[in-house]
């Protein structure tokens, strides 16, 4: 199972956590992925001078708003079917 | 046997009036807890000025053990006097009650205090003696843990006389208003307000005198620990969460950095709900052996801001008092700890400082934790809690 770790430390969710979640809620489930991948809220993953911080897979990225979530689905999505095809 | 006594008051002032001439204060010294309630001759600021010089004398001498004729002799000798009535006078009720659960109690004018245990009012044996040709009532009691007394002035007594009712709420009826909500398991906090509400009620919203109740509950004592922030020093991390680990009662960690810590030296995982029960708060998380995992410094100044509205003797709490027992976010959940659960309250803090946190946005919102911190230590205090608040 795939793993996405929101941050919600006050950093964070001054910045607008809260949003983020919400969105990859709405994202995940137009592409399908819900059963797929898991989401799920971090306590402070050490970045708090960063903006939003989401951690997926082993990979951190900073900075993040409702708009960058569609692209990094869009990533997971490239990733997992790649997978699929390879297991195949 | 340890017991914890906690005193919520609220006062009416009289129609018109800006200032109470009625006059609460609770202090704590090393083993008891002292509440004296005091009723200044009058009302508006003449009242207000005697009552308060009384109050203020009463606490301050009794805490530092003086006895009751030396403060009675000390607040006749003091009180300015009324040029109308050539009087100074100012009644009083002074109810102490030890850790061990002794406890006495004075009465000078004032209505008996109501003493309710197991759901039923009992009498309190009174002795009466004389200082300064004032006749005086004390009684020794021992409290035992779900005792409830009440201390009302005339104020809260005469409410409703000649107009709803002709000779006013008497003693009887108020005793047994009060009988009736412990049965119905009402907190002090919420009899206290009902009481004052009522009161008011019988009034039409215009009370003809100035009323107050002092509302004492006995329970036994509940610690909670609280570990707020990391270490300055992060040699100590292993330290503090060895000693929340150890400590007796109930566990609270305030801070991600800070949960992180203690799932690190416990190697207990942190599991972070994604659901927001109010969406301006972040989520609470769960560590195996804490009852309460919590964001920091965001749920510590909604924390306050409930306890500053709960504290705000203008407000009608009984909404926010049950707000707090239905909602799940954190700083509800954190405020529901700390007024409903804990009786001794222990801080620890790290004063540590997130970097990303000194950027002017999160000041203004937030203040500093440390300045939180004390302010929450400040309000509980006030209401009877035991709190000490270290730095690490």
């Amino acid at each position: 199972m795939f793993e996405i770790t929101v941050c919600v430390g006050s950093s964070c969710h001054l910045k607008g956590a809260y949003e983020v979640i919400k969105e990859f809620e709405r994202v995940l489930s137009v592409y399908g992925l819900e059963d797929r991948v898991k989401l799920k809220a971090g306590f402070c993953l050490g970045r708090c001078g960063e903006g939003v911080t989401v951690k997926v897979g082993e990979n951190y990225y900073s900075s993040i708003s409702p708009k960058d979530v569609a692209n990094l689905v869009e990533g997971i999505k490239n990733n997992i079917l790649k997978d699929d095809v390879i297991c195949k | 046997m340890k017991v914890f006594t906690e005193v919520f008051a609220k006062s009416l002032n009289k129609k018109g009036e800006e200032l109470c001439g009625d006059s609460v204060e609770v202090v704590q010294s090393e083993d008891s807890i002292i509440a004296v309630m005091t009723d200044g001759l009058g009302s508006g600021v003449k009242a207000n000025i005697l009552s308060t010089l009384t109050v203020r004398i009463a606490s301050t001498m009794l805490k530092e053990k003086a006895s009751i004729e030396e403060v009675v002799r000390t607040i006749a000798n003091t009180l300015p006097v009324c040029r109308v009535r050539k009087l100074a006078y100012s009644t009083f009720s002074i109810l102490e009650i030890s850790d061990d659960g002794k406890g006495k109690l004075f009465e000078f004018d004032n209505p008996p205090a109501i003493y309710i245990r197991n759901g039923k009012v009992i009498e309190m044996p009174r002795r009466e003696f004389y200082v300064e040709e004032k006749r005086i009532y004390e009684c020794d009691f021992m409290a035992l843990p779900g005792d409830r007394i009440f201390l009302v002035s005339d104020g809260i007594i005469h409410a409703g006389v000649g107009g709803l009712l002709n000779l006013g709420w008497l003693w009887e009826n108020v005793a047994e208003y009060l009988e009736r909500m412990v049965r119905k398991r009402y907190s002090v906090a919420e009899m206290v307000e009902r009481l004052i509400e009522t009161s008011e009620h019988l009034y039409f919203g215009a009370p003809g005198d100035d009323a107050t109740v002092v509302g004492v509950g006995v329970r036994n004592a509940e610690l909670v620990t609280l570990l707020v922030g990391p270490p300055e020093d992060k040699s100590k991390d292993k330290e503090v969460v060895q000693k929340l680990l150890e400590s007796s009662g109930k566990k609270v960690v305030c801070g991600g950095t800070t949960a992180n810590i203690v799932s690190r030296e416990t190697r207990r995982e942190i599991v972070t709900k994604l659901e927001y029960a109010d969406p301006s708060i972040p989520p609470t998380a769960q560590i195996e052996g804490i009852d309460l995992v919590t964001e920091g410094l965001i749920t510590l100044t909604r924390c306050l801001e409930k306890l500053r509205s709960l504290a705000n003797a203008d407000n009608f709490t009984i909404p926010l008092l049950r707000d707090i027992k239905r909602k799940k976010d954190g700083a509800s959940l954190l405020v529901d700890i700390l007024i409903n659960q804990a009786t001794h309250v222990n801080f620890m803090v790290g004063k540590a400082v997130n970097p990303a946190h000194e950027k002017d946005f999160f000041i203004e919102i937030s203040g500093d934790k440390v300045k939180v911190v004390e302010e929450i230590a400040r309000i509980l205090k006030k209401w009877g809690k035991r709190v000490n608040v270290e730095y690490y």
